[in-house]
């Protein structure tokens, strides 16, 4: 379940409209390490589409994201 | 039983329509027969005229124009800018997408920035994406396939902008979240029946029109109503059909963009063929300099400003401060540059000519010729989606 996920880092880009949510997480999950999760808060709706589609083009396993108050967090496990 | 069946149908049916995404193809579709059906009942579909009207508006307001500009409440141009920001937000309301967004300072200023080199490109271009590149080409001009050049190329360099920025400028997001909206759960719950009202509303406005005898204009603010809404569902954003080859290679949109200009491109000719609507509508006097230059300066704005003409407005209208801001320097630009460009016959001519297409190789062969190059953008587009050919890396 999302709820159990322990990110081992954490992406703010709230406030930030595309592209710019996927640019910085693209660049954030450069400097991770194979299996570890990132957790981006998101304000952009569109950002619910884009997330999941540069995960799968990218090859990263897309976990799911999970609304919160006023904001979106979404994760990822870099492949 | 039977009750409750239906009960489970609406609320399927809503979803489907307010809390899913409609498919970009199907987005691009409704757009090519939205503009066919705008044209034919009066003109064709624009954004950058309406802006234009406001930013002449807001001079007169402070004394800087002497002259009063079109009314707002019957230009055409204006009825049609509004109605899309009128439909994005009341669609972003019946999709619990609406919220007041401030972006950090930095955004904000790109906004600005963006805004207002989109202004000035489209004041050379003679429109936006949509008035320069997408019903240009419908109308058959040979500026609308030149600008969309220019809007690939200034999108690239405004690409490579973005991934300078991201290594050289520490700009971070963490502006805190939405401040309306999305921020109290409560409000939530109530935004479809707002989003609701905003949208009878425009009908109700368009009644109200007819009843002054402009039938004409009120049905034009429900065009731009109906764009309004098709584009926020689908989140169809002219960027991406530009951005998106270089930077993820995605080609929804590019196959979006090319559906929707199939049909438009089909319906002008019909209009203009047949003798319906007049050859020149929509033929911007820009072949060459105008619609390339005018494109590339367009292009990098929309990429800083993260939306395009259209896509400022219908992002302004789901409450992103940052587009509100570019949609009001895009105002602020475009009418003085428009003005300075038509007041001297030397600029207008430098911009460049008005070239329709039918002129040269007849309607049969541009048709023809149109057509295979938006198959083309597409094919190449989806081809790039699996090559990853045009990917440009950080």
């Amino acid at each position: 379940m999302l709820e159990d996920i322990k990110p081992d880092q954490t992406l703010d880009a709230r406030g930030l409209s595309c592209p710019m949510p996927i640019l910085k997480t693209k660049k954030a999950i450069e400097k991770m390490k194979s299996g570890e999760v990132l957790e981006v808060l998101g304000t952009d709706p569109g950002t619910k589409n884009d997330m999941p589609s540069f995960a799968k083009r990218a090859g990263h396993e897309y976990l799911g994201h999970k609304d919160d108050q006023g904001f979106t967090r979404f994760y990822i496990r870099v492949k | 039983m039977a009750e409750s069946e239906l009960k489970a149908l609406l609320r399927e049916g809503y979803s489907k329509l307010f809390y899913q995404n409609w498919p970009v193809w199907l987005a691009g579709v409704i757009l090519g027969i939205l503009s066919v059906l705008c044209f034919a009942w009066a003109r064709p579909w624009g954004v950058a005229g309406g802006l234009k009207n406001w930013g002449d508006w807001i001079y007169y307001a402070i004394g800087i124009y002497k002259s009063r500009p079109e009314p707002l409440f019957t230009s055409t141009n204006s009825l049609l800018t509004l109605g899309l920001l009128w439909g994005a937000f009341g669609s972003s309301l019946m999709s619990k997408e609406f919220g007041i967004r401030v972006a950090p300072a930095w955004e904000l200023l790109k906004g600005i920035v963006g805004g207002s080199l989109m202004g000035i490109g489209s004041a050379m271009a003679g429109g936006c994406n949509v008035g320069g590149f997408f019903s240009a080409t419908s109308a058959l001009s040979l500026s609308g396939p030149l600008m969309m050049a220019g809007l690939l190329i200034g999108a690239l360099l405004g690409l490579k902008y973005l991934y300078w920025e991201l290594e050289h400028i520490p700009t971070g997001g963490g502006s805190g979240p939405v401040v309306s909206g999305d921020a109290r759960p409560n409000s939530k719950a109530v935004q479809p029946y707002l989003g609701a009202l905003v949208l009878l509303a425009s009908i109700l406005v368009a009644y109200f029109y007819a009843q002054e005898a402009l039938t004409r204009e009120g049905v034009l603010l429900l065009f731009g109503v109906a764009f309004g809404v098709t584009i926020q569902r689908a989140r169809f954003c002219f960027v991406r059909g530009f951005r998106d080859p270089f930077m993820t290679t995605e080609a929804e949109i590019p196959k979006g963009i090319t559906f929707g200009l199939i049909i438009s491109i089909l319906g002008f000719a019909a209009l203009k063929w047949t003798g319906l609507r007049g050859e020149a509508v929509y033929v911007p006097q820009a072949f060459w300099f105008g619609a390339l230059v005018g494109g590339i300066i367009f292009g990098f704005g929309m990429l800083i400003a993260g939306g395009c003409g259209s896509g400022s407005v219908w992002r302004a209208g789901e409450g992103q401060v940052k587009l509100m801001l570019a949609v009001l320097c895009f105002c602020l630009t475009t009418s003085p540059f428009e003005n300075w460009i038509n007041s001297s016959e030397g600029v207008t001519k430098f911009m460049g000519a008005s070239v329709f297409l039918p002129s040269y190789i007849g309607y049969f062969w541009s048709v023809v010729l149109l057509l295979l190059f938006f198959l083309l953008y597409m094919v190449v587009a989806m081809w790039n989606e699996r090559t990853e050919r045009f990917l440009v890396e950080p």
